[in-house]
């Protein structure tokens, strides 16, 4: 259990080469849970290849509770890490995968026995100790790997490569709850990894969102829906993805014309590419004539909710209402959106508006 | 249904009648004639060809030896090809330089390479013996004593199919995902431990293969036999297929060495299926 510090961190995979992961800098704290999110390619795994050792940083730091680890390798680092792929060692049965990290580390066979019997039961396995591990299904698989961090008391966090990925939906729900269970009872720092914004969103307190190599916001759940910090985390977190109207100034307002969509402007504008952005959450349908008109294009249906696709002037924005609306395909409406739920991006990244 | 199906398969089945079931009923049938230079021909003895068999010791000789041969050769190039994939394996210098390198010998054709190294091995004339008397070792008698010869025989079919072994388990460490090998890492596993309870579990199915592919060649050994020995001194070095040629092609008793050829066939049919099974047994352990 350790708080984990990644100073000036950097990543080249070669001398010159463009970095794989820009300097950055971050502090997780000992017990949090934490969840990078970005498209596939974006550094996520070099970060995590970096903290549990498996690839040694070009540039910068990584410490463990204030003790620099960098040149430390993996095995005396106490990482445990999940893989995308369920890794069971498969000559073993279920109990001799669990015991193997502390078989590794030379440790007394009734401690094993004891550590191997309690994680087991605590992840449900203890029925299939002795069974051939390479028989299980997917998900158990999973616990299996999972349960080799878990057997080590002195472990300092637990990395999560995409670990469900591979696991039916159903199975997912389970294994998401176990992981957040675990996360609770041992107080262990996790780090997940993951290109779905859902798993991100419900397993994390804090989210970090990369996108090419960078950390584009670090925040809670809360923070990185209702206040992306760049274009790029109101289009990848959120479904639908944030809507973004072309915007320019016009005396001491931003406007969207042709709409009545328009937040003050600050004292000082820096030129640049002008867009308002608000969540298709946050829009309503609006019985009298509202801030935008437009042509009920597409209506998806979600459950309790329904998705309206309106156009407007070659563009589509998105609007969530809860129920069934009124409004039909072809069908001219009106929304809404409160002035105090418009982001304004000013080429690409979110300008701080009072 | 489809009836027409035996139509389309009909060109092919016929190949196969042609060319697998008639020459192997017709041996059956031979092995029953007393066929010779001197009565050539399908006569009917009945049995006597086996019951010859049954008692002609220098054939079973042959057999052991051979076993003995096989499994010890074969052993040796498991070993060997193992660990010359996993030296080239990971990212050495002039890796590319090694891997065709370790794979000449198997290019190589036996008959021609045999005839080299017998020339190596010639006791007065060969290269072997003043190299092992500038080193401080005795010069042997390879051809010339049994258990050299045998020796001798050993060497070069070790040398030959090495990289046969090799280039099939490169392959299979090759394929092998990477995340076993960081888990076992990250589990604090050394390099031995990573070896016996990561790699070798996991090459079980490709080793398995590519020392049945192995033990069937190599129970044929013949021409190496042919080219270095002669089957000799004496019998030391005869296999059996070595001697089922001494019988039918130089002896010219047709129907006795049919009668060898089966039993030979139906021992290595049987012996190889119960290698396979416990080969498989032993060393697969992806079976759910």
């Amino acid at each position: 259990m350790a708080e984990i510090v990644l100073e000036r961190l950097a990543h080249a995979y070669a001398p010159g080469a463009p970095y794989a992961l820009k300097p950055l800098q971050l502090t997780w704290r000992n017990g949090g849970t934490y969840a990078l999110l970005g498209p596939s390619g974006c550094g996520k795994s070099t970060m995590l290849n970096i903290i549990s050792g498996l690839l040694r940083p070009s540039e910068g730091r990584v410490l463990f509770d204030g003790r620099d680890v960098t040149a430390l390798d993996t095995g005396v680092r106490n990482i445990a890490q999940v893989f995308q792929v369920p890794v069971i060692y498969k000559s073993m049965t279920v109990g001799e995968n669990l015991g193997f990290p502390l078989v590794c580390r030379g440790a007394p066979a009734a401690k094993i026995k004891a550590r191997v019997e309690a994680v087991a039961e605590r992840l449900g396995l203890a029925p299939i100790l002795s069974k051939p591990a390479n028989a299980l299904t997917a998900d158990l698989k999973q616990l299996v790997s999972l349960g080799r961090g878990l057997v080590r008391e002195d472990v300092a966090a637990i990395l999560l490569d995409e670990p469900l990925t591979v696991i039916d939906p159903q199975l997912k729900f389970d294994l998401r709850r176990i992981l957040k269970e675990i996360n609770e009872e041992f107080r262990l720092t996790m780090v997940l990894v993951t290109h779905d914004q859902t798993e991100a969103l419900t397993f994390a307190e804090e989210i970090v969102v990369m996108n090419h190599g960078e950390v584009v916001q670090m925040g809670s759940p809360t923070e990185l829906f209702e206040r992306p910090e760049t274009e790029h985390v109101g289009w990848f977190i959120g479904s639908p993805a944030m809507n973004f109207l072309p915007a320019l100034l016009e005396k001491d307002r931003i406007i969207v014309p042709g709409t009545d969509l328009s937040v003050a402007a600050p004292a000082a504008l820096p030129q640049g590419n002008l867009k308002i952005g608000f969540r298709p959450e946050h829009a309503t349908l609006s019985p009298m004539a509202g801030d935008l008109e437009g042509k009920v294009t597409r209506i998806w249906f979600e459950g309790a909710d329904e998705v309206l696709g309106i156009d407007w002037n070659a563009h589509r924005v998105k609007v969530r209402v809860s129920g069934t609306s009124p409004a039909r395909i072809g069908e001219a409406v009106s929304i809404a959106v409160p002035t105090n739920r418009l982001c304004v991006f000013l080429d690409g990244r979110r300008l701080h508006l009072g | 249904m489809y009836r027409q199906k035996y139509i389309f398969l009909l060109p092919g089945l016929l190949v196969l009648v042609a060319i697998i079931l008639f020459p192997l009923l017709f041996t059956i049938r031979v092995s029953f004639s007393s066929w010779d230079v001197y009565n050539p021909g399908l006569n009917w003895i009945g049995g006597e060809n086996y019951a010859r068999l049954w008692e002609d010791a220098r054939y079973w000789e042959a057999l052991i030896r051979l076993t003995f041969l096989t499994v010890a050769t074969v052993t040796l190039q498991y070993t060997l090809g193992f660990a010359l994939a996993l030296l080239v394996w990971r990212d050495i210098a002039a890796r590319r330089f090694f891997r065709v390198l370790f794979l000449v010998p198997m290019m190589t054709t036996p008959v021609v390479m045999s005839v080299i190294w017998r020339t190596i091995f010639h006791e007065s004339l060969g290269p072997l013996n003043p190299i092992l008397e500038a080193i401080g070792i005795d010069a042997q008698p390879w051809l010339s004593d049994a258990g050299f010869a045998l020796a001798a025989v050993m060497i070069v079919e070790v040398w030959q199919w090495t990289p046969f072994m090799f280039l099939l388990l490169l392959a299979g460490l090759l394929s092998l995902p990477n995340e076993p090998f960081l888990a076992a890492r990250i589990d604090g596993a050394g390099p031995i431990r990573t070896f016996l309870s990561v790699t070798l579990p996991m090459m079980g199915a490709i080793s398995v293969g590519a020392i049945l592919i192995r033990l069937i060649e190599a129970s044929k050994l013949m021409e190496t036999v042919y080219v270095l020995t002669s089957g000799g001194p004496g019998t030391a070095t005869e296999t059996t297929s070595y001697y089922i040629y001494i019988r039918g092609m130089r002896d010219f008793q047709i129907g006795y060495s049919a009668s060898l050829s089966l039993t030979y066939l139906i021992v290595m049919s049987v012996a190889l299926t119960l290698i396979a099974k416990a080969l498989i047994r032993l060393m697969v352990k992806d079976r759910t």
